[in-house]
């Protein structure tokens, strides 16, 4: 750098002051500081275990990885094209680890796109897996394929009965 | 500072409760205010409850009520403070904790407890008085944040280089987030919100807590409070209270950058910068071309590229001739025929009013003659070498004879060019400033006008024209190499480079008019030589030197 005007002694102010700077210059803010928690699934069950509250979200673990490895998730994958391309399980798991983001907003827009049905009671997802056996304004019943985050897996159900009540039917726009 | 006013004044009041001497609470509160804290923060992360706290807050406020805090005005204020500084208290135990397995489990641990802190006073504001009084809640909020304030600077001045940003951080962004949730209640007193939040942020100031800068910066760079500020309020209204908090920043930056020693807590906070100066030249362009006076006025005159960044914005509606167009007839252009918006008092910034009255007297009589013998005078405020000028003051005053001048012209049904500017009071002034004054004076002087080489302008044109035409006429060398240097040190830097400063180099070099290659300062290092050369080749793509 060039002082063009030459330099100039700093005052006693600005010296108090670079020293207070240069003190928070070793407690830097981190990224998760201005950000909301970013919360787990499911509470309850984790919330017994109380890790310090750690375990319970995906927290932001700031670490070197080297220049060769991608630094920056690639463009546009914050768009519904791109979440209708993921496995059905990485939808889930955004879904239940990604909790109040705009990633898990996107996930479930993309599992509805799918024609999964979310039970606001078993708080599961649920697809048919036939033609349901009886359709009626309140319910429907047949079999169903659902996704249980405590097995983590799919599972069948026969002779379920999705009350209508307890359909998520919210228009995510 | 002036006496706050206003909403203002109950930031300034929370401030002074949590500064004054010899605060004593009654006997008893501090314990209550512990109880009822430690109870909602179990309540605020309960199950269920959590998410929606609404029910779960009534309950509390009516045990609140029983505790007496909400009985007056004050005892509300000391609870606030109270809980803020137990909430600071435990961020300090918590990250003073050197036991624990994991690092990265500490932060969480500090949220914890913050947030169900912030919540909580977002409820309060959200419901204090009836639903359509927005007095009470922004008075309360003004208040908090007054609190806030005070306790982040009470723990500055005690701790010294001890002192954590991070309580304060979380709390002012999280509260900002709650109060900018889409709720009617609260977009009924966004308004208010963005500016309470603007007043708190300038009363910490990195000036005023040099320890808390970076976070400072983390806020005011904050997207959704950036988006607000600049975005969403409606009919600008908040674009002066940002412009405010960036020359607070630049002002604060401006002598560790003057001397060029980047050490690197400085060089952190100077890139920084630079990246909102670039957000805010991608995204909010009208708005740097508005405040880029204020701006260059607080910038040290080494800081070539963060005012490149300033002075390169223009409004979105505009397409830009490309520079290197040959045969480019600027004069030609519909858009230098307009002014562009200065949001800043310039003739009230030419002090003392007597000065200012001989400068009108002369720029209308053209006289007398010691006007002009006398200015150097009144620019120089020491003998010190490298702060002998009032900088402000030789920016006011070269902006102001500029504008003045475009006006005569134009009073006279002519439009500026290079025969129209000559011979007036004003090329008088700016004839008489490159003669008069020395070196440092100089630079200054040459770097007041080349701050005006932006967009297609009124100001661009003229003072384009004024530094070539002053060019032409030097008397001496001296000059002509120290308006290429201005020019050129402008250039040689990074993009992006403002389209009038292009412009005007590209004259200078290609209008043989002009003789520029044959000046010794041309020629005088061969690394120089090249550099012109380099220069010339990049300015004019196709045709030949």
């Amino acid at each position: 750098g060039v002082a063009p005007l030459g330099a100039i002694p700093l005052l006693k102010e600005h010296q108090t002051q670079f020293q207070l700077m240069e003190s928070a210059f070793y407690h830097m803010p981190h990224l998760s500081d201005s950000e909301r928690i970013r919360p787990g699934w499911p509470f309850e069950k984790i919330e017994r275990i109380d890790v310090n509250m750690g375990a319970r979200y995906l927290p932001r673990t700031p670490c070197p990885t080297p220049a060769y490895y991608i630094q920056s998730p690639l463009a546009h994958s914050d768009s519904l094209e791109f979440y209708q391309r993921l496995a059905t399980e990485t939808l889930f798991f955004v879904f239940y680890y990604m909790e109040g983001t705009k990633a898990q907003y996107l996930a479930a827009k993309a599992l509805k796109k799918q024609s999964w049905r979310f039970h606001t009671k078993y708080m599961m997802w649920f697809q048919r897996h036939e033609e349901p056996k009886i359709i009626n304004e309140e319910y429907e019943q047949g079999t169903y394929i659902y996704f249980d985050y405590e097995k983590w897996g799919q599972r069948k159900k026969e002779g379920f009965t999705f009350e209508y009540k307890y359909l998520e039917d919210r228009d995510l726009n | 500072d002036r006496a706050p006013m206003g909403p203002n004044v109950h930031i300034h009041n929370g401030i002074l409760q949590v500064r004054a001497p010899n605060y004593e609470d009654p006997p008893g509160l501090v314990e209550k205010t512990d109880q009822l804290l430690r109870d909602w923060i179990g309540i605020y992360h309960s199950q269920h409850q959590g998410r929606d706290s609404t029910k779960a807050f009534s309950m509390f406020v009516h045990q609140m009520n029983v505790y007496g805090i909400l009985k007056t005005d004050d005892l509300i204020t000391r609870f606030f403070r109270l809980s803020t500084q137990l909430c600071v208290e435990t961020v300090y135990r918590v990250l003073a904790e050197k036991t624990n397995p994991s690092l990265s489990l500490l932060r969480p641990k500090c949220y914890h407890t913050l947030d169900a802190f912030v919540r909580l006073v977002a409820l309060l504001v959200k419901h204090s008085g009836d639903a359509n009084n927005t007095t009470t809640k922004i008075h309360l909020l003004n208040k908090v944040l007054g609190i806030v304030a005070g306790c982040l600077l009470q723990d500055h001045d005690t701790r010294i280089t001890d002192f954590q940003q991070l309580p304060y951080q979380r709390i002012f962004t999280m509260l900002f987030l709650e109060l900018n949730a889409p709720e009617p209640v609260l977009e009924a007193i966004n308004f208010h919100v963005l500016t309470a939040y603007c007043h708190t942020l300038h009363i910490l100031r990195p000036s005023k807590a040099a320890g808390f800068c970076y976070a400072w910066l983390e806020l005011v760079s904050h997207r959704v409070f950036m988006g607000r500020m600049l975005a969403t309020s409606p009919q600008q209204k908040c674009w002066p209270l940002y412009a405010q908090l960036l020359i607070d920043l630049f002002k604060y930056l401006a002598p560790f950058l003057r001397n060029a020693e980047l050490a690197k807590p400085v060089t952190m906070l100077y890139k920084g910068t630079l990246r909102v100066l670039l957000v805010l030249l991608h995204d909010f362009p009208e708005f740097l071309c508005d405040y880029h006076y204020g701006f260059c006025d607080v910038i040290p005159p080494n800081c070539i590229q963060m005012r490149n960044l300033i002075l390169s914005a223009f409004p979105r509606n505009m397409r830009l001739p490309d520079p290197f167009t040959p045969n480019l007839k600027v004069d030609m252009l519909q858009e230098i025929s307009y002014g562009p918006r200065i949001l800043a008092n310039i003739a009230m910034m030419i002090t003392p009013p007597q000065f200012k009255k001989d400068l009108d007297s002369y720029l209308k009589a053209r006289a007398p003659v010691t006007f002009l013998s006398e200015l150097r005078g009144n620019l120089q405020i020491s003998n010190n070498p490298g702060v002998r000028y009032n900088v402000q003051l030789m920016n006011a005053l070269i902006l102001y004879v500029g504008t003045q001048a475009i006006a005569y012209i134009r009073s006279k049904g002519l439009s500026p060019n290079m025969s129209t500017i000559a011979h007036s009071a004003h090329m008088d002034i700016f004839q008489n400033l490159s003669v008069d004054l020395d070196t440092e004076g100089r630079y200054l002087y040459l770097n007041a006008i080349a701050n005006q080489l932006r967009y297609p302008n009124s100001h661009t044109h003229y003072f384009s024209c004024t530094l070539l035409y002053l060019f032409a006429e030097a008397n001496t060398e001296a000059i002509q190499e120290q308006i290429t240097r201005v020019l050129l040190e402008r250039l040689i830097v990074n993009r992006p480079h403002p389209w009038g400063l292009l412009i005007t180099f590209i004259e200078l070099i290609k209008n043989p008019t002009y003789r520029f290659w044959q000046h010794e300062f041309v020629h005088c290092a061969p690394e120089i030589e090249k550099l012109f050369e380099s220069v010339a080749r990049s300015c004019m793509v196709k045709s030949t030197v």
